[in-house]
């Protein structure tokens, strides 16, 4: 019968967890004051042409290096029941674990064909697809020689929907060593893709994601 | 863990860090100026133009770059935009209280109008955090010059020090007549503000 919160971690050899995870436990929230944590986002953001094939920057521009993969999945509550019209925001590195953001310093080749960001938006079953460039892994920490599993970025929104989570690959040797692997144990498992065969398609192959929005001890049910 | 009664519930997708390099290219102005509708049409939702400065400070004093802030408050007549409030004629059509910004530097400037109060609830901004090195963390701001923040039950559950952390302190105006507010959000350490536990329920 826990009577506050939960105390967070701090992810093992991640200097930003340090500077940035509250000490403190969290604190409960009155009966009354948990509707007011539940954002309800509505439904927003256009994408573009071709926002759904990361593997190039537009429709009349060739394919990025690396390997084209396909990501598709349902996106549900925990009752089963799929959240169409949601919005995934998806990022991810390019075939050689570079960012094509102005932030990201490393010296690590851009591909002068991949931009990394695309957006979709699930269907009327929640379901959702895209395609991608199979992300590098790259050195975070060279100082204590860390590396970031390969890893794609989604963020959900849409409705009571708000998540935001990483997609990992199967057998990568550095997903056992990843801070927040560590910090989720065994369910870090539901969170690496299932491989599947693609062979009508452009894209070499599959990965399976379903994506489960729920948890939240106040939560808006369609 | 309840194991009995949420058996037959699917487990959810663990919450992962955004990381440092959330898509600057995501951005969208709407959400970081809720006091504007769209721009060309003649409409402006009801309420006090505000502009919620904050700075958002790490365990050593130093801002929290590259932070994705998300906002979430009702309108200027406390009612929020979500499906339990469907057809209630205080809805404002031009305002839906749901924001979002990637701060950079890890000071943001976000533009809205003042909550109104609901039930018994005072005026706040619900504020979510991603960020590199977390994944999600939430609480909510207040406004110090606001009645009913002395008999708001979300403030009253925390001390007098903890209550201070969470109120927005009414500093000046901006050209344009609105009113600012200035908050620190310090995630860790000495002057910590309180976080709220979103899935954990009391007595569980």
């Amino acid at each position: 019968m826990p009577n506050s919160g939960r105390r967070l971690e701090i992810g093992p050899t991640d200097n930003t967890s340090d500077q940035r995870t509250p000490r403190n436990r969290l604190r409960l929230i009155p009966e009354i004051a948990r509707e007011s944590f539940a954002p309800y986002v509505p439904q927003r953001g256009l994408s573009r042409q071709n926002d759904w094939d990361l593997t190039r920057i537009a429709p009349d521009l060739p394919r990025a290096e690396g390997v084209a993969i396909e990501v598709s999945g349902k996106l549900q509550n925990e009752r089963g029941t799929p959240i169409s019209n949601a919005m995934l925001e998806i990022w991810n590195a390019n075939h050689f674990g570079r960012y094509r953001h102005i932030e990201d310093h490393s010296n690590i080749p851009l591909d002068e064909h991949f931009l990394g960001t695309g957006r979709v938006f699930t269907d009327s079953e929640g379901n959702y697809t895209f395609w991608t460039i199979s992300p590098g892994a790259y050195l975070a920490r060279p100082d204590i020689g860390r590396w970031r599993p390969k890893h794609i970025h989604i963020s959900v929104s849409g409705g009571g929907s708000r998540l935001i989570t990483q997609l990992y690959f199967p057998d990568e040797p550095n997903n056992a060593s990843d801070p927040m692997a560590i910090l989720m144990g065994d369910d870090f498992e539901r969170n690496i893709g299932k491989p599947y065969e693609t062979p009508h398609i452009d894209v070499d192959s599959g990965l399976n994601f379903d994506i489960v929005v729920g948890g939240r001890n106040a939560v808006y049910f369609e | 863990m309840k194991a009995n009664t949420q058996a037959n519930l699917l487990l959810p997708t663990n919450e992962d860090t955004v990381g440092p390099y959330f898509p600057i290219n995501f951005s969208d102005p709407l959400l970081e100026d809720l006091s504007q509708f769209e721009s060309g049409i003649t409409a402006q939702p009801e309420g006090v133009p505000i502009i919620l400065k904050g700075r958002l400070i790490d365990r050593y004093g130093e801002l929290a770059n590259g932070t994705v802030v998300e906002f979430w408050q009702a309108n200027a007549k406390g009612v929020y935009r979500s499906p339990k409030h469907e057809g209630n004629p205080d809805i404002d059509p031009w305002f839906w209280g749901y924001g979002r910004l990637r701060t950079e530097s890890g000071d943001f400037e976000f533009k809205t109008i003042m909550p109104g109060p609901c039930a018994d609830r005072a005026p706040n901004i619900t504020i979510t955090l991603f960020s590199d090195g977390i994944s999600r963390i939430v609480t909510q701001i207040f406004f110090a010059d606001q009645t009913g923040n002395a008999s708001d039950p979300l403030l009253q559950s925390l001390s007098r020090e903890d209550q201070a952390k969470l109120s927005a302190r009414h500093e000046g105006q901006s050209d344009c007549g609105s009113k600012i507010y200035t908050i620190d959000i310090v995630m860790a350490g000495e002057n910590e503000i309180p976080f709220f536990d979103d899935l954990i329920r009391e007595g569980e």
